[in-house]
């Protein structure tokens, strides 16, 4: 139990301070589209110079878990995801705050984000040598059949046309291959230079979702006094914990696949929203609330994507590995001090490993109070009349776009999806699978070639992606995955087909 | 009017499908396209399945885009054109956003155009926001914006 | 249009050269960092830029921007052809690495497109395998490749950089064929395939190498360079085993501008970022880090380019 002896750490004022900082500053980058938690805690890491290892830690700490839960605000209320993670949260979150229920959801959101980080982080305090194992066996033709799993996900998320749901994922999967192909190195679909190098994931999630918005607004016109302007019901804080604690499915589904997605190295938090989401839809009772505003949804999004922050970090502390690039900038504070993640970490600097562990865990409810307390206050921007609405998203898409790499052509080419998005939107294609196939093609691609040369050098590409254990699990699961999606557009079909003929 | 707009949506995803299928098959190296030719062949035949559904008039999804719509929204499009195009880099991110912001209000605002307060109201608006614009990315996040005039 | 305008500032420029020189830099400089944020470039490109905003150095802070992809060619690319060459926009430079894409074609850059203005370390490349395999010395290895050709799998962080180098330098002077898994997620995930077994032997960062070494998950067989290296004084060269290969593949990270950047903000650069990295406090983090430094002029970083250039268009001349 050592975590417990170094709790005290936690709390000496200048650390209790820095983890205040840390969670309130993260929370504001975190909202702000065009930051994502990489990006917040990079641009952290220059203030750790000055600091103690385990103090600089706790900032990033803090600051990593609260990012991550901040981007449900800009998902929830603008409809702009400020990280891939939080795409599931804008499907049902943002319908509900259309409704009026914008408070609710950020509760929701802020508590369900607490669970599931609190959760994730005990599985790294407690079960860290069994994780760092599960974490290594992934190996490329595993995560390809991940990546499989996930495109199986497309057809189904948020689209009333399966087809257009499959042509959307597509559209995704050929704009990840433009630009520079990772390994060969050549040259692919680039018909203008802004695309030299490939699109942006965090610029094309800004202009995919903010831009359609902003037309939308656009297109109602000149309103009269604010005929349009969303109220917002106050919403209690106990209420939205009751009801946290009685869609206890929708939490667990999101707490547990958002830990074991989390584990895995390169895959991670990217996708793990949005699996969560699919999962807990397919096992509720209330199928076809989703995406109309059902707080399920939400609850399973962001208990999944905090549950992810934890478990992400294993291979980093005890493999020095970092599995994603969010645990390869905190790789970066780490080194800065002087520290070695693995052995050497909790070996020889116990008190800055626990209390960075710690801080994470109090920085989740640090994060959940603030939140609350934010949710009472975000709501508000929902009650800006729309012209204002339109043009701050505006505005927040081409600063946001610009501050990711610094660069002129990802706002061209945030501009370019997002007003294509707007006219496809119109003819029933969606967002969220484009997104899909934009993160999981270059996954799938970069791990089957990769595969595929270990496999022509070694057993032959039949036995090294189709035997081992793990190999079958996954493809089971991606063809049970199918086999249900099927079989649900089958009855509704019959369904719908009877509805006609009764009319 | 909306079985046109279906056949003309689905149909320029249709002509991309098959751009994308022809670059796929024809650029060299082949190995560095394999991954390109699977997508684009699904593609192809995706977009032509939903291109042939949209001719016979069967596309029930999507409502297209109604004439005032699109009146309503082309003064906003063509700023927001302009806006990223041309007057960000050209004028510097805080100048253009000011610009743009400030006859976005006008042009949307349902206030009347013709009290002085209104007008007070709407350059107010525009302060505020860019201070804060200003505020959080070049004071606090050090991003370095392109800057042409003023600020 | 925009050649023009430029030109037309460089005129300008050239006109107040003495006048731009004394007032540079004005304003922030932003360094573009051709890897993800977390790599190795990245991290002690930070580090040796952050004494940048003291009196003594710049007096401007310098900004870390990534634009990662393709193993440096998309940033590089971004750098030969749209940065602003104000001496505002600095980026690292990876040799092998760009130089030998630029011999194997499909960028748009190569050594004429830049001007170095300091080196700040070099990095090795070593030969790593997991803790637990049979492999203890280069002489198992290459024992095992004659035997299996083509069967040997050894990871690196992409085609063309200093990982891929070293291998193809094996190859050469052992006459084995060993398959090179280039690896998406640079040096971190060729690393992780060496100690998740995925696949038998690795070349990677000594640095890199250096930490997973400390932490117990594998073993360093070999350093691809002329000497021993500081970090690791019981690991032998790659010439003490017997294969010739030198240090062609070590990886000298540095700062370069843009070509057409006044000469005089390059000779002020040049002057200052050399005392820049030189600094203690820099080095101390480097060391703590795991990152071997190397501190080299403007003038000396011309010279090894152009040795760089001769080797590997010698190298490559035969793929």
């Amino acid at each position: 139990m050592d975590f417990i002896y170094y709790f005290g750490d936690v709390f000496t004022p200048l650390s209790f301070l820095l983890l205040l900082g840390g969670t309130i500053g993260g929370l504001i980058l975190g909202a702000t589209p065009g930051l994502s938690p990489t990006m917040a805690v990079a641009l952290l890491i220059p203030f750790t110079f000055q600091l103690e290892a385990a103090q600089g830690l706790i900032l990033l700490g803090a600051a990593y878990t609260s990012t991550v839960a901040g981007g449900a605000v800009s998902a929830i209320l603008l409809k702009i995801p400020g990280a891939p993670a939080n795409i599931a949260t804008t499907l049902d979150g943002h319908t509900m705050a259309k409704k009026g229920q914008g408070a609710r959801a950020l509760q929701l959101s802020f508590l369900a984000s607490a669970v599931g980080g609190i959760f994730g982080v005990l599985l790294l305090i407690f079960l860290t040598p069994v994780l760092a194992k599960w974490a290594l066996a992934f190996g490329p033709s595993h995560l390809f059949w991940l990546a499989i799993l996930g495109v199986t996900v497309i057809g189904t998320l948020d689209s009333a046309s399966v087809v257009k749901g499959l042509l959307s994922g597509c559209i995704g999967l050929w704009l990840a291959t433009i630009g520079f192909d990772d390994i060969m190195g050549a040259q692919r679909f680039i018909f203008h230079p802004a695309l030299g190098g490939g699109i942006n994931i965090i610029a094309a999630l800004i202009g995919l979702f903010a831009i359609p918005q902003v037309l939308t607004m656009f297109a109602k016109g000149r309103h009269n006094t604010g005929a349009e302007v969303i109220e917002v019901q106050r919403h209690s804080i106990l209420a939205a914990f009751r009801e946290l604690f009685s869609r206890t499915r929708a939490l667990s589904i999101g707490t547990l696949t958002g830990s074991i997605i989390g584990l895995i190295p390169g895959v991670g938090g990217q996708i793990a929203g949005l699996v969560a989401y699919d999962q807990t839809k397919k096992f509720s009772a209330e199928k076809d609330k989703f995406g109309t505003g059902h707080s399920e949804g939400v609850i399973a999004a962001e208990s999944a994507n905090n549950a992810m922050v934890g478990p992400s970090l294993v291979p980093l502390l005890t493999l020095s590995i970092p599995g994603s690039p969010t645990a390869a900038v905190l790789l970066g504070g780490l080194l800065i001090h002087g520290i070695f993640p693995g052995s050497d970490l909790f070996d020889n600097h116990p008190d800055v490993a626990w209390t960075f562990i710690n801080s994470m865990l109090i920085g989740q409810v640090l994060m959940c109070i603030f939140g609350l307390y934010v949710a009472g206050l975000a709501a508000r921007v929902a009650q800006v009349p729309q012209s204002v609405m339109a043009a701050i998203v505006l505005a927040l898409s081409v600063f946001g776009a610009y501050s990711v790499q610094g660069s002129m052509g990802d706002v061209y080419v945030m501009a370019c999806l997002g007003i294509g998005m707007f006219f496809l939107e119109r003819f029933g294609f969606s967002a969220a699978p484009l997104v899909l196939g934009l993160i999981l093609g270059p996954i799938a691609e970069a791990n089957f070639i990769q595969g595929g040369m270990i496999a022509d050098a070694t057993v032959g590409k039949a036995s090294y992606f189709l035997t081992g254990g793990l190999n079958l699990l996954l493809i089971a699961v991606v063809l049970a995955s199918i086999a249900y999606s099927v079989w649900m557009e089958l009855r509704h079909r019959r369904y719908t087909t009877k509805e006609e003929a009764q009319a | 009017m909306n079985r046109s707009q279906h056949i003309f949506g689905s149909g320029l995803v249709f002509a991309v499908g098959l751009w994308v299928t022809w670059v796929s098959y024809t650029q060299q190296p082949a190995e560095a396209f394999l991954f390109p030719r699977l997508i684009a062949s699904v593609f192809v035949v995706l977009a032509g399945w939903t291109f042939g559904k949209a001719v016979m008039g069967l596309s029930k999804v999507g409502n297209g885009v109604t004439r005032t719509m699109f009146i309503n929204m082309l003064p906003g499009l063509i700023i927001t054109l302009i806006y990223v195009f041309w007057a960000a880099k050209s004028l510097g991110f805080y100048t253009a956003t000011t610009i743009a912001f400030f006859i976005l209000l006008s042009i949307y605002d349902p206030a009347p155009h013709s009290e002085a307060k209104t007008w007070v109201k709407r350059g107010v608006i525009t302060a505020i926001f860019v201070a804060v614009m200003y505020g959080l990315f070049a004071m606090l996040l050090n991003v370095y914006t392109p800057r042409e005039i003023l600020f | 249009m925009r050649r023009i305008i430029a030109g037309a500032a460089l005129v300008l420029m050239g006109l107040t050269g003495a006048a731009v020189a004394e007032e540079y830099p004005e304003r922030p400089i932003m360094m573009m960092v051709s890897y993800g944020a977390g790599g190795a470039t990245d991290f002690q490109a930070r580090i040796v830029t952050m004494t940048s905003g003291n009196e003594d150095a710049l007096g401007m802070p310098i900004a870390i921007i990534n634009k990662p992809g393709a193993g440096g060619r998309v940033g590089w690319n971004w750098f030969a052809t749209q940065a602003d060459p104000d001496g505002y926009t600095l980026a690292a430079y990876n040799v092998p690495h760009f130089i030998a894409q630029s011999i194997k074609g499909g960028v748009e850059y190569s050594t004429d497109s830049f001007e170095p203005i300091a080196n700040w370390g070099a990095d090795p490349a070593v030969f790593v395998v997991g803790a637990d395999s049979e492999f203890n010395s280069m002489e198992d290895v290459v024992a095992y490749a004659k035997e299996n050709p083509g069967k040997l799998t050894v990871s690196g962080a992409g085609l063309f950089v200093g990982h891929h180098i070293a291998a193809l330098q094996i190859d050469k002077a052992a006459g084995t064929k060993m398959a090179y898994i280039p690896t998406k997620g640079g040096g971190a995930a060729a690393m992780k395939a060496v100690i998740a077994g995925e696949v038998m032997g690795g070349i990677n960062n000594l640095s890199d190498a250096f930490r997973a070494q400390e932490a117990g998950n594998v073993k360093i067989l070999g350093v691809a360079d002329l000497e021993r290296n500081a970090f690791l004084p019981d690991v032998p060269t790659m010439m003490e085993q017997g294969l010739d290969v030198d240090n062609s593949s070590v990886n000298f990270r540095g700062v370069m501008v843009p070509k057409g950047t006044p000469p005089e903000v390059i000779e002020k650069l040049a002057a200052a970022v050399p005392e820049m990295f030189a600094n203690d406090r820099v080095a101390k983090k480097m060391e703590a880090g795991g990152s071997p430094m190397h501190i080299m002029t403007r003038d000396e970083v011309i010279e090894m380019w152009g040795q760089r250039q001769q080797t590997l268009n010698e190298l490559l001349a035969g793929l």
